[in-house]
C-alpha cells in the first residue's frame, strides 16, 4: 500500500511504477562489476520438457529436475518434496532480486533528483 | 380370506341406502354435471351463463376460447385469499369465501397456504431503485477508481533469460 500511495500521491516522480525495467546502468556503484545471473537449462531442454513460456526463467533447471523426479517415483510424488522446496526457494530468491532491483531504481531516482536540485541551487 | 369376504360384501355396500359410496361416486365420477358448457356466442347465452355462475351480466366475461376447452367458465380477477379481508365475516373463513360465490379457475392455488398473486411492496418503489443503483454504482465506482490507480508491488518486471539482455545478481565480482 505504501508504494501505491507513494507512486500516485506523495512521490510520483521518484517511485517506479508497475512492471518496470530498470532504467539505470546496472554497474553503477559496483567498482568490480556485478555477477551476471546464470541460466542453467538450455532452450532445447526446456522445449523437450515442454515448460510453459512463463516458467522458462532462471529456475527452469530445478523445475525440470522436479518434474522428472515426480515422473520417476509416481504415484509417490511426495518423495520429491525436497526438490519442490528447492524450486520454491529459487523462485523466492528470484523475487528478492527483483525487489532489490526496484529499490535500487527508486534510490537512484532519488539520487538523481537530489543532484539536479543541488545543481539548480 | 378376508379379502374374499370383503369382495362379497361389495354389493351390499353399493346399496343406495349406504350413503357414503353413492355420494362419492356421484361427486367424483359424474363430472358431466360440473363441466362448463360451450363458449357463449349470443347475448342470450351469455346471460344464461352469467346466471349459472351467480354473476351479474356486466361482471360476466368468459375465458377466451383459445383451445383449452374452458367453455363458458368466467374469467374472474386473480385475487389470492391472503389479499382478502381477515375480519370480514366470511361464510367459509378458512377459504375466505362466501356461499355460492363463483370460484376462480385457479382457485386451488389461490388459497392462503399457496400463492400470493399480488402482494403489496414492503417499501415504496424508489427505495428498491435507490438500493439497486447504490449497490451497482458503488461497485462500478470502485472498479473505475481501481482501474486508474492500480496496486504497485515493489518489484521490477519478471526476469527471463534472453540473448540481448543480461540480468545481474547483487553479488560483486571480486
Amino acid at each position: 500500500m505504501g508504494n501505491t500511495y507513494a507512486h500516485y500521491v506523495s512521490h510520483p516522480d521518484t517511485t517506479p511504477g508497475i512492471d518496470i525495467e530498470p532504467s539505470f546502468d546496472p554497474q553503477i556503484g559496483f567498482a568490480n562489476g556485478r555477477k551476471p545471473r546464470v541460466m542453467v537449462a538450455t532452450e532445447e531442454e526446456m522445449q523437450s520438457a515442454r515448460l510453459p513460456q512463463d516458467r522458462r526463467d532462471y529456475c527452469a533447471h530445478i523445475l525440470i529436475d522436479y518434474q522428472a523426479c515426480r515422473k520417476d517415483v509416481w504415484p509417490w510424488a511426495v518423495k520429491c518434496a525436497h526438490k519442490n522446496h528447492e524450486y520454491l526457494n529459487c523462485e523466492y530468491e528470484d523475487y528478492i532480486i527483483r525487489m532489490k532491483e526496484y529499490e535500487r531504481e527508486r534510490r537512484l531516482l532519488e539520487r538523481q533528483k537530489r543532484k539536479k536540485q543541488a545543481e539548480a541551487a | 380370506m378376508s379379502s374374499l369376504a370383503k369382495f362379497c360384501k361389495i354389493s351390499t355396500r353399493l346399496w343406495p341406502q349406504n350413503g357414503v359410496y353413492t355420494y362419492n361416486i356421484a361427486k367424483y365420477s359424474m363430472i358431466r354435471d360440473y363441466k362448463p358448457a360451450q363458449y357463449p356466442t349470443t347475448e342470450e347465452e351469455r346471460a344464461k351463463a352469467a346466471e349459472k355462475y351467480n354473476l351479474i351480466k356486466e361482471d360476466y366475461k368468459p375465458i377466451p376460447d383459445d383451445g383449452n376447452g374452458l367453455g363458458d367458465y368466467p374469467e374472474l380477477p386473480m385475487v389470492s385469499a391472503e389479499a382478502k379481508d381477515d375480519y370480514y365475516p366470511w361464510d367459509f373463513p378458512e377459504h375466505k369465501r362466501n356461499f355460492n360465490e363463483p370460484m376462480h379457475i385457479w382457485a386451488n392455488m389461490l388459497g392462503e397456504d399457496r400463492y400470493y398473486h399480488n402482494p403489496p411492496l414492503r417499501y415504496p418503489m424508489y427505495v428498491y431503485w435507490l438500493t439497486f443503483i447504490g449497490v451497482m454504482g458503488g461497485f462500478v465506482g470502485i472498479f473505475l477508481v481501481c482501474e486508474n490507480y492500480k496496486y504497485v508491488q515493489p518489484v521490477v518486471k519478471k526476469q527471463y533469460p534472453s540473448t540481448n539482455k543480461t540480468h545481474y545478481t547483487f553479488e560483486s565480482l571480486k
